[in-house]
């Protein structure tokens, strides 16, 4: 605790700009959660499973993956792999992160647990200097939403109607939000055009890993950017 | 019927692999420090990390239907533009949401 940068949030704004944080990603967490829920107990699991899935894995696109390969009953081994794969850019996540987490060690192992694309954008975008106990109540509210959309959509299970398609394009809107807001406080433009350029290029190549190799390409690109651009390195 | 067995085996597994991912780079804070390139890159990152994120999902979004990526086009600009002028993040959110939908059921609608 002695890391802890001062602050002069008092609790009760603190507790108002968590929910407001966290109401975006609850736009998006609750309905494709639910469907989550519905689809992962239409494929003839168990109502739990579903649940337990959003307690222990809390990866959305993995999940949502998971359905079919359960279905098929696949081996642990090519589940694993394919998880390894469509997670594996939550390894360049930590980076930006490295000096943000809270130092209290449970803290940090859950706020490292729950790191999901969401949580890490809504963490990026927090201020220098925000309290520890915000950033993990941002994280578990997340989850909190998360296994709520579940709970609710394994439990309704066949009952429900799916009537309006794009629902979940909520997740999509959450990610453009973000963005313009990661783009109004930029220190230069240049990862948003090497992001398009390094996506249209993987989208033409591998249209199946475009996403993972335009993060790898992106991270080249950064790597090379800060050793042209010596006066951003510190301060 | 899925097993449950064998799903509560699937879901631990997963979660093992998404954890260690997720681990990796604060076990290995100690020597990434060292590296200024790596702070560098945290700078750098989150931007096109986030670029990327919303142009995949809009890519997937627009595989999942026929008749061409103009939902996702329109309904994208529209949040861009009401948060950039608006900053209202969740006004933004169900304001795009809600024209998506819109744009992808108008066909099905009794009008």
């Amino acid at each position: 605790m002695s890391q802890d940068p001062p602050s002069s949030a008092t609790p009760a704004a603190s507790r108002l700009s968590v929910l407001a944080l966290t109401a975006p990603v609850a736009m998006g967490y609750i309905p494709l959660g639910t469907v989550f829920g519905f689809l992962f107990v239409q494929a003839g699991a168990a109502w739990w499973l579903a649940i337990l899935a959003s307690v222990v894995v809390f990866a959305g696109a993995a999940q949502y993956m998971m359905i079919p390969m359960i279905t098929a009953g696949l081996s642990l081994g090519s589940i694993a792999l394919a998880t390894l794969i469509v997670n594996l850019r939550h390894v360049f996540y930590g980076l930006s992160l490295l000096n943000k987490l809270p130092s209290g060690r449970w803290q940090r192992a859950y706020l490292v647990f729950g790191l999901t694309d969401e949580t890490y954008s809504v963490l990026t975008t927090l201020p220098a200097g925000t309290p520890q106990r915000q950033m993990v109540l941002v994280a578990l509210l997340n989850q909190g939403w998360w296994v709520l959309g579940t709970a609710v959509g394994a439990v309704i299970g066949a009952q429900a109607q799916v009537t309006l398609v794009g629902l979940d394009f909520a997740l999509i809107a959450l990610f453009a939000v973000l963005a313009v807001e990661q783009w109004r406080g930029r220190q230069t433009g240049a990862p948003l055009w090497v992001a398009l350029a390094a996506y249209g290029v993987a989208l033409a190549v591998a249209p199946q890993h475009a996403l993972m190799l335009a993060i790898v390409f992106s991270i080249a690109a950064g790597i090379f950017w800060q050793a042209r651009a010596p006066e951003l390195r510190r301060g | 019927m899925v097993d449950s067995g064998y799903g509560v085996g699937v879901i631990m597994v997963m979660g093992a692999v998404t954890l260690a991912l997720r681990a990796l780079p604060f076990l290995a804070a100690q020597w990434l420090h060292k590296h200024p390139a790596v702070q560098a890159l945290g700078r750098f990152l989150p931007l096109a990390i986030m670029t990327l994120l919303l142009v995949n999902a809009a890519v997937g979004a627009a595989k999942s239907h026929t008749g061409g990526p103009w939902p996702e086009w329109l309904a994208v600009a529209l949040v861009v533009g009401l948060q950039w002028f608006g900053k209202h993040a969740l006004v933004s959110i169900l304001v795009g949401t809600g024209a998506y939908v819109l744009m992808r059921n108008a066909g099905a609608l009794p009008i």
